[in-house]
């Protein structure tokens, strides 16, 4: 993680200085960058993009971690980290973007988050010129994908490289040995209880970290459950994301209902923040080693 | 022997909706099962509640405005009961019956609301300006809470939506407790006016001159049917349909009088209600469907039968 959070910067003052050499010499001949976004589209730039609009908390959050947060000139209400992306004008929101207001940024690259309406908005800014590339960042394994995607694009490559490295290490070696007494409930919504599945990245963190996911056969993201399926799978701890990290455990863990489920009635109840948890990133390696602290401190 | 019937629907339903379920429970451990007498049961008895309630409601409704397709959610109480959920989640208030509490006065303002629109014309309850008011107000509700929805930053207020299409299960002893209280006294209050109700098919004219009082059981059939639906969707969110199909069903059975008409909605709307609950739980189990998807499954084709029966005579 030191490594490649090292070598960005330095990449990230190489590419200052390439921008800068491309400013100033505009008669020499558009390099041109070129590549496959994760909708199969052909994103092609005279050069690297010096003005980006960012329509997904977790592309920003790349972008920054790339070292190219400094060309960000818009991003949506959602993009919270890291600090210095509260310091770039919002756009509105990414899923259902707002193309006047990002037009209005006069950007030279939008990207957005994969999904049908947003390849609407990125054919909508084709017509009025402007490059948009389409990232699809779902779960752990997209996050080496984008980040390799993003840095050949902006002429971060070598940074996009090092972090796609690093995730793939991730992946590959750094799990953490199975705690005991371990099998979690990610309960994202109780009424009707809204539980995580086996194809999300909270799974993968869980599955990182040491824990299992109970609804891991549950092949979507996420699936609306019964109580009473709760309290069959019998899980060891729910965990609930939340918007801030809040001391008192959530409203629902005090309903009657709820106190069927042995991990309620035990106040076995983690709760993680939802800006570093729901959003797959490069902070991936953060996650696991702090659900892994909470997961200790509770199954002790 | 239709009342032996539908008994017979209701104990069935019932005891389908307490023996099946997507946790295992042999049938021998039912009645020490931690799962069933915590979960089960309480949903069980809600689902026939609040099933009942709706119908109920819906029967008194269209003998007031003498239209059959008046249902309880046409009167804008499901769009002001969504209102107060979202208003209680944007304002943070951190309590386990924020939810319902919220929507319940939300729900009685719309109703205010729909009531005092309804007498616009003079002193008289105008059942069709109550229709009237009470789409329009549901649409205002509606654009309002969608707004906030949509403007809000609090990623919570998403969800705020799944509770309100989110069926029964918040059901726990404390909520079916609750409408065992609250809910006699409305279901009396229709129960009593079925005499002035059958007078009022008849034109309100008519029925004054036969010696109804008919201002008065006008508004307290409003209320009554209100203050039903109202709890109805503060415990269980907005069910649709139970309201709309089940009278018109029960009247194909019983026929226009609402002395029997009245009880077979309440017990029919029960039974329909815990079956459907019982199939949104077990049909796509682990996974559980939301309950107002499977009324309206039962529920939109009969409709689209009664309206081209309502348009041909």
């Amino acid at each position: 993680m030191r490594r490649w959070a090292h070598r960005t910067h330095l990449a990230g003052l190489l590419l200052v200085a390439t921008v800068a050499c491309g400013r100033g010499n505009r008669s020499a001949p558009p390099s041109r960058i070129s590549a496959l976004d994760d909708a199969g589209r052909t994103v092609a730039l005279a050069q690297p993009p010096s003005r980006i609009v960012s329509l997904s908390p977790a592309v920003t959050e790349l972008l920054f971690a790339l070292g190219v947060g400094d060309r960000l000139v818009g991003r949506t209400t959602w993009c919270d980290y890291p600090p210095a992306a509260r310091q770039v004008p919002s756009v509105g929101d990414g899923l259902n973007p707002n193309i006047e207001a990002v037009a209005a940024r006069h950007p030279d690259l939008v990207v957005l988050y994969r999904s049908a309406l947003d390849e609407t908005a990125a054919a909508q800014l084709a017509r009025l010129g402007i490059a948009a590339a389409l990232v699809r960042q779902d779960r752990l394994e997209d996050i080496a994908r984008a980040a390799r995607l993003l840095g050949r694009l902006t002429g971060a490559e070598r940074a996009g490289d090092s972090l796609a490295q690093a995730m793939q290490r991730l992946v590959a070696r750094d799990r953490a040995p199975p705690l005991p007494h371990a099998r979690v409930a990610f309960v994202v919504w109780d009424n009707p209880p809204v539980v995580i599945g086996g194809g999300s990245y909270l799974d993968e963190l869980a599955g990182l970290a040491g824990a299992a996911n109970v609804f891991h056969d549950v092949g979507a993201a996420s699936a609306t459950v019964g109580l009473e399926t709760i309290v069959a799978r019998d899980p060891d701890l729910i965990v609930v994301l939340r918007d801030s990290s809040a001391a008192e455990p959530p409203r629902f863990t005090r309903r009657p209902e709820w106190q069927a489920v042995r991990a309620v009635r035990q106040r076995h109840v983690v709760s993680l923040t939802g800006s570093l948890f729901a959003r797959p990133g490069p902070r991936a390696a953060e996650a696991v080693a702090e659900f892994r602290r909470q997961l200790e401190a509770v199954t002790r | 022997m239709r009342w032996l019937g539908l008994g017979v629907v209701v104990a069935a339903a019932l005891l389908l909706a307490v023996v099946l379920g997507p946790a295992h429970v042999p049938l021998a451990d039912l009645a020490t099962s931690e799962v069933v007498r915590s979960l089960r049961l309480p949903r069980a008895l809600l689902a026939f509640l609040v099933g009942g309630s709706l119908a109920i409601a819906g029967a008194g409704l269209q003998a007031l405005v003498r239209n059959p397709l008046a249902d309880p959610s046409l009167l804008g109480l499901s769009g002001g009961a969504g209102l107060g959920a979202v208003l209680a989640i944007a304002l943070h208030v951190n309590s386990p019956w924020a939810l319902p509490i919220a929507a319940f006065a939300g729900a009685l303002g719309a109703m205010a609301l729909v009531y005092r629109l309804g007498l616009v014309g003079g002193a008289e309850l105008d059942p069709r300006i109550l229709i009237l008011a009470g789409v329009a107000v549901g649409a205002f509700t509606a654009a309002v809470t969608t707004a906030l929805v949509s403007l809000s930053d609090a990623a919570e207020l998403r969800n705020a939506f799944l509770w309100l299409w989110g069926g029964l299960s918040g059901a726990s002893w404390d909520n079916v407790a609750l409408l065992c209280v609250y809910a006699p006294l409305p279901v009396v209050v229709l129960l009593a006016a079925a005499r002035p109700l059958d007078l009022l098919a008849l034109g309100e004219e008519p029925a004054r001159h036969l010696g109804a009082d008919v201002e008065s059981v006008k508004r307290r059939v409003y209320l009554a049917a209100s203050l039903l639906t109202a709890a109805a969707v503060a415990v269980s969110g907005v069910i649709g349909f139970v309201g709309l199909v089940v009278p018109h069903a029960m009247r194909l059975l019983w026929g226009h009088r609402h002395r029997p008409l009245l009880p077979a909605a309440f017990l029919g709307g029960g039974a329909l209600l815990a079956l459907s609950d019982t199939v949104a739980r077990v049909a796509v189990a682990p996974r559980e469907l939301p309950v107002g998807i499977v009324t309206a499954l039962i529920g939109v084709p009969v409709f689209v039968l009664l309206l081209r029966k309502w348009t041909a005579s």
